[in-house]
């Protein structure tokens, strides 16, 4: 059960995760997870609330701070510099903008602009961010929403759409960037059920393309179908991780095993 | 009617400086309120703790008792402020700490997670306030900073007080002079009533228009 788990080559990492470790208070969430995702992996997180899944993955592009270990996109340290006297520093805010916006999250709640269209929750990003022409970064925008699925949707306000075209408009938000990984957080939890397949099918599209993509998700049956890796994790731990099918169907941990074990008997229920 | 007639200029007179020293007080509290907001949510330690101190002194004294202390203190202290300017620079301070109330309110209001989708496209916080966070909370603003401004008008009366020619001075001037109560202060009652009456109309109107969701 050792958290020291790397894999994949530090060549290929889109992202590397070394030994990271975050404490709420005394209460340490993460302890010491260490982990590289590959250029075009896709990679599942699982585990049980409080595991800290959700806490890594803003981890990753510093929605929260973390205290030891180091985390880098692209090779380049996000967050923390250290100094020649090997103390410890925060990045300015400027540059950590600069390497956020390398990222695309999604989150579980949409989190959609309300008071902009739906193109120009899109654009916004590019225009202001990257200084992206307007025009430029609409015309985009509306490729991008046409690729998601929502071409007549451009004008409509966020308030007017379902919420599985939300979080469709928000994917597309967060690619706008052109990021070189995106970060997906129980984007399907906060869905009535028979909209999930929507989001999930442009997502499985974009693992499709090669996006290097973080998935946290109780969407077992998507994991186990189209991730690279799934990867489970309890009490800031990661317990065990592997091939998606495998892990599902021959779990060695007793931890995954009574997590998939009261995974299954939800579903019958 | 005859003596409502004859008051009319020196009441319209007092209604254009009632006017003056409100617009400018709202200008002043306004500009104040966005200020301390800022550093209230925004500034270090010391002075948040400043911006703190103030609210409760200024929330804790009345309004009349700090237009007292401009007019007949500070004279004491040799600093001479000309009344009209003190009593705006008065006002404007003392509402000022309830617009800081107002705008803290609001900027808080917006969910943290339109904070979190803005920094993860790459902005930062400044362009975050400004594209995100200010258009959201000026609708929560809206309807208390439009009451904050009524109370604004209404408090200028004050300044009759330490001798400023506003509507009500000049009124109770007039009732002095004709025994007339009722109708002079009658018609002061309207001044203030229209001016508020049109201000909420203003913020109904403002209010309808940032309703970006039809």
């Amino acid at each position: 059960m050792s958290p020291d788990v790397s894999v994949g080559s530090a060549v290929s990492a889109e992202i590397e995760i070394r030994g990271l470790s975050k404490w709420f208070g005394d209460h340490k969430v993460l302890k010491g997870v260490s982990t590289d995702v590959k250029r075009g992996e896709a990679l599942v997180v699982i585990g049980p609330s409080g595991s800290g899944k959700t806490t890594l993955l803003r981890c990753i592009n510093l929605l929260e701070d973390f205290q030891e270990g180091e985390i880098r996109i692209g090779g380049e340290a996000i967050g923390y510099t250290v100094d020649p006297n090997g103390k410890r520093m925060r990045r300015g805010e400027a540059e950590i903008a600069r390497l956020r916006a390398k990222l695309g999250m999604v989150f579980q709640s949409f989190n959609l602009f309300p008071h902009m269209s739906v193109l120009r929750n899109v654009a916004f990003g590019p225009v202001r961010a990257l200084g992206m022409p307007r025009k430029e970064a609409e015309e985009r925008a509306a490729a991008l929403l046409a690729r998601v699925g929502l071409a007549d949707k451009v004008d409509a306000m966020p308030s007017r759409l379902s919420g599985g075209q939300q979080q469709r408009v928000a994917i597309a938000r967060a690619l706008a960037m052109q990021p070189k990984a995106m970060l997906f957080d129980e984007v399907t939890s906060a869905l009535d059920p028979e909209l999930v397949a929507e989001v999930l099918d442009v997502m499985r599209q974009l693992m499709q393309e090669g996006m290097t993509m973080v998935i946290v998700t109780h969407e077992m049956a998507f994991a186990q179908a189209f991730a690279h890796r799934a990867l489970f994790m309890a009490e800031g731990e990661i317990v065990e991780q592997g091939e998606p099918a495998r892990l599902f169907r021959d779990p060695q941990s007793t931890r995954l095993q009574a997590f998939l074990k009261r995974f299954k008997q939800g579903y019958q229920l | 009617m005859e003596l409502l007639v004859k008051s009319l200029p020196l009441l319209a007179h007092g209604a254009a400086t009632t006017l003056y020293l409100s617009a400018a007080a709202i200008v002043f509290a306004t500009a104040l309120g966005l200020v301390l907001a800022l550093l209230q949510l925004f500034g270090g330690l010391i002075l948040r703790a400043l911006v703190e101190v103030y609210l409760y002194v200024v929330r804790g004294v009345p309004l009349l008792v700090l237009l007292f202390a401009m007019y007949y203190a500070l004279p004491y202290a040799d600093i001479q402020i000309e009344p009209v300017t003190g009593g705006i620079v008065v006002i404007g301070l003392y509402f000022g700490a309830f617009m800081t109330e107002v705008f803290r309110a609001a900027v808080l209001s917006v969910p943290k997670g339109q904070w979190e989708a803005a920094r993860t496209l790459g902005l930062t916080t400044p362009r975050i306030l400004l594209d995100v966070v200010f258009v959201q909370a000026m609708r929560v603003a809206g309807p208390p900073y439009i009451n904050t401004c009524i109370m604004v008008v209404k408090g200028t009366s004050l300044v009759s007080i330490i001798g400023l020619a506003d509507v009500t001075f000049i009124g109770k001037q007039i009732v002095e002079r004709t025994l007339a109560p009722f109708e002079i202060f009658g018609a002061v009652a309207f001044v203030y009533f229209v001016i508020c009456f049109a201000l909420s109309r203003l913020g109904r109107h403002l209010e309808w228009r940032l309703n970006y969701v039809p």
